[in-house]
């Protein structure tokens, strides 16, 4: 499959996470976010390690597609796996070059936040993966459903991110046709400089906002000749039906961030 | 102007213009003056050189663009604030990008936003789904992105989502412009099955096959109503032609060739037909 095409993909096999509502899906990652900030000891890690790796595979969907997700961020973690290995000064020293000096603690701190980082992001690509941009909104509308007596507008905060889910690729692939479009006539951003790469995007990105605001004209129209009003009444095809197994699957979680909490 | 009016009397127009005008800037109109009238069923052909306000035209019919004078009645209702809503509800439009007009994540998701609109029940929704997705051969695509879609595909999936929501007129503005040859000649099927259905179609085309098909040409110049006629007349008249920068269909083109070798062929309404004249001229040889 496309990689592109993975961002906000859902990837159907019919696995028994994929039939839970999405409310039930949103609050076990809300809480999953609580249980690895609670994660201090490596048995907390493993434990956290063993249940996230147990729940991707009962999706059916191969881990790769999982690992595949955190594969952007590995720049960002290996920075955030450095500066916590510098910056922290505890426990033992392991390596004393001068008067600069490796503690055990910045180690272990780096390492926690380069693993929390990693189930951070491949185990919420769970939710993407196993429910559809429409349930997916569907869901997150349900949980924020309380909040409009402050005036909040569930809906058309989810219709935002979904037709930004949905034009994401479509973006991607109009930025690629451009840049070839600049190679070919001579301006290949992967040869140039970095100041030149520069001076480059801001030739990329004026040509791709004009055509993002004119997709948007035309996604309005689109919108508008269906007959589509803000905050007009819709049905919905697909309803939300909370289940035991819902009710199961956050169970799951409590309990998980007892134990990591116990560990 | 040439003014062959093939449909002025508004007995039973479905959508009627009168001195319609529309213009961001007043002092440069984009269309001054339009006036016309569709009857039911009919398959019009919208042509002219770009920039003629062809498509400022169809987007007037439902309020896309606010008209800046005239009159303009759309099934019997005029079309006004309090209007535009039922009257969108009765036309359909399929645009020339089908990217961007692709509102769900999927195609199933994209069909259903038409209908959650229309505030329709379960039961409801889940038939017009499964018959227009069976009727565009589109079933077995339910679950894909519009990425993984080609041209054709997403041009179908653009129109099961219109005719789901069961418009009576359906508006086709240069929806086959961005199809490989294959995809427009599906499209064309789907049109000619829309026409035998009662559709009314009013379709905004540069392509000689498909103002063929269609029943009656309006073709715009400069932001007015240049001609109003048959597509015979229409391939008939060289310089109507060349001022809306089209070509005769290839029959036409070669009919024409053979007439100046001096081979008499009559100029046929189809390939076949130029086929059937041609055929005996094997064995009178």
């Amino acid at each position: 499959m496309n990689e592109r095409l993975l961002l906000g993909r859902s990837i159907e096999t019919g696995s028994w996470v994929h039939k839970l509502d999405a409310r039930s899906k949103i609050t076990g990652m809300l809480l999953y976010l609580a249980i690895i900030l609670l994660s201090h000891s490596w048995a907390a890690m493993g434990l956290l390690a063993v249940f996230s790796v147990a729940v991707m595979l009962s999706t059916r969907i191969p881990l790769k597609y999982f690992i595949k997700s955190a594969k952007p961020l590995r720049f960002l973690m290996l920075f955030i796996f450095i500066v916590q290995m510098l910056s922290v000064k505890e426990g033992e020293a392991w390596l004393t070059l001068g008067s600069f000096s490796l503690y055990e603690g910045g180690l272990r701190l780096g390492a926690f936040s380069v693993i929390r980082m990693l189930f951070l992001v491949t185990f919420t690509s769970l939710l993407t993966f196993t429910t559809t941009p429409g349930k997916l909104n569907q869901g997150l509308e349900g949980i924020l459903s309380p909040f409009k007596k402050l005036g909040l507008k569930p809906d058309r905060l989810t219709m935002m991110i979904g037709l930004a889910l949905r034009f994401i690729p479509t973006i991607l692939d109009e930025s690629q046709i451009i840049l070839k479009a600049q190679a070919s006539r001579g301006a290949d951003l992967k040869e140039l400089p970095l100041k030149e790469k520069g001076r480059m995007l801001v030739s990329l990105l004026v040509p791709v906002i004009t055509s993002a605001f004119r997709r948007a004209q035309d996604l309005v129209y689109s919108m508008e000749a269906r007959g589509f009003r803000m905050d007009a009444p819709r049905t919905r095809y697909h309803r939300l039906r909370w289940g035991t197994a819902d009710t199961l699957f956050v169970v799951m979680f409590i309990i998980m961030g007892v134990a990591v909490a116990v560990l | 102007m040439k003014e062959t009016n093939i449909v002025n009397e508004t007995g039973d127009a479905v959508i009627s213009l009168e001195g319609v005008a529309f213009g961001y800037d007043p002092e440069h109109p984009i269309l001054h003056n339009i006036t016309l009238s569709v009857p039911r069923g009919q398959w019009v052909s919208i042509v002219g050189p770009n920039g003629c306000g062809k498509s400022t035209l169809v987007k007037l019919l439902n309020a896309l663009l606010p008209k800046s004078a005239g009159e303009i009645v759309v099934c019997g209702q005029p079309l006004e604030e309090e209007t535009i809503g039922s009257i969108r509800g009765s036309i359909g439009m399929v645009f020339q990008n089908p990217d961007n007009q692709f509102v769900g994540a999927t195609v199933e998701e994209d069909i259903l936003f038409g209908l959650e609109g229309l505030c329709l029940s379960y039961d409801e929704m889940d038939e017009r789904l499964k018959l227009y997705t069976e009727k565009l051969g589109i079933s077995h695509l339910l679950s894909k992105h519009p990425g993984e879609l080609s041209g054709g595909q997403k041009q179908r999936v653009a129109i099961a989502s219109i005719l789901a929501m069961k418009p009576g007129i359906v508006i086709f503005d240069e929806a086959s412009s961005m199809l490989d040859e294959g995809s427009r000649n599906e499209l064309l099927v789907i049109l000619q099955g829309m026409r035998d259905e009662g559709y009314t179609i009013l379709m905004i085309t540069h392509d000689a096959d498909e103002i063929l098909a269609s029943d009656r040409v309006l073709a715009l110049h400069g932001g007015s109503l240049a001609a109003d006629l048959t597509p015979e007349e229409l391939f008939r008249d060289q310089e109507l032609l060349a001022r809306c920068h089209l070509r005769e269909p290839y029959p036409w083109q070669l009919a024409r060739e053979l007439q100046r070798l001096g081979i008499r062929t009559d100029v046929p309404a189809s390939e076949k037909e130029l086929i059937d004249t041609l055929w005996p001229y094997n064995y009178s040889k």
